[in-house]
């Protein structure tokens, strides 16, 4: 790529390639990885929730409550991933059995702790939010690609696959009311 | 590699070409590879990118697809 990443005006992911995946203390087998997504998905389904009873204007509160209906289908697919590959249902400790870390539950997309996001995001515009969501899902976006990667198995990595094309639906879908945002002015 | 592939010229692509190419694809059709260091990396850089710095990439060349297109950055 001419001018290397400086030239770049796009999307960027931060952290090192293990990044995302440092909640666990032993090297992450599958059932971790699924784990951690679990716990992702959930965070940023809680946070997309809250943001969408926040938000008075219709579209904006449409778009974040089909991005936390979009969480919610993520984390099932994950469940059946886990079944598929492990053989059993996940246990009632599923997935903080799986992780060492104290605040696993409130951790979103991004790693971002979803408590601090909340309190962020209370007195912000929706492009300040936007701004955000986007932020985080590209992270998620970068991590679900590593993910893929590591993961044994087809069947696995198509899971993944399929995860990583709707993170890259959603970015679209936030940059498209992004850039209609700043058609229409700021917030009311 | 042979004398002749010195010769050979690498096409650069502009970063919005680049951008179009990666909304054009899935990250399973191409190799997107960060030949800087780390703590380059960790700061910033493309998603999906596999960091492979440059000193290593010749040890390296085994973890890219070779029947995909590359894009190095």
């Amino acid at each position: 790529m001419a001018g290397g990443i400086k030239a770049w005006q796009g999307l960027t992911a931060a952290g090192l390639p293990e990044a995302g995946m440092a909640f666990f203390t032993a090297a992450a087998g599958t059932d971790e990885l699924i784990a951690l997504a679990w716990l992702l998905e959930e965070g940023s389904r809680r946070f997309y929730s809250a943001l969408a009873a926040m938000r008075a204007q219709p579209e904006v509160a449409g778009l974040f409550g089909t991005l936390a209906e979009a969480e919610t289908n993520h984390k099932s697919s994950l469940l059946a991933l886990y079944r598929d590959l492990t053989g059993k249902a996940p246990g009632p400790d599923f997935p903080r059995g799986l992780s060492a870390a104290q605040d696993a539950d409130d951790r979103m997309e991004g790693s971002v702790r979803v408590s601090e996001a909340l309190t962020w995001a209370g007195d912000k515009e929706t492009a300040d939010l936007l701004d955000l969501c986007m932020s985080l899902e590209a992270d998620s976006y970068d991590l679900y690609i590593k993910m893929g990667r590591s993961v044994p198995g087809e069947k696995a990595k198509k899971v993944f696959e399929k995860l990583v094309a709707e993170e890259k639906a959603h970015l679209a879908r936030m940059a498209d009311m992004l850039d209609g945002l700043d058609l229409q002015g700021p917030d009311c | 590699m042979g004398i002749a592939d010195y010769f050979q010229s690498v096409e650069a692509m502009t970063p919005e070409q680049v951008r179009e190419f990666l909304d054009r694809h899935e990250p399973s059709e191409y190799n997107l590879v960060d030949v800087r260091q780390p703590s380059e990396y960790e700061r910033m850089h493309l998603p999906g990118a596999r960091l492979i710095p440059l000193p290593e990439l010749a040890d390296r060349m085994n973890e890219l697809d070779t029947d995909k297109p590359t894009i190095a950055y």
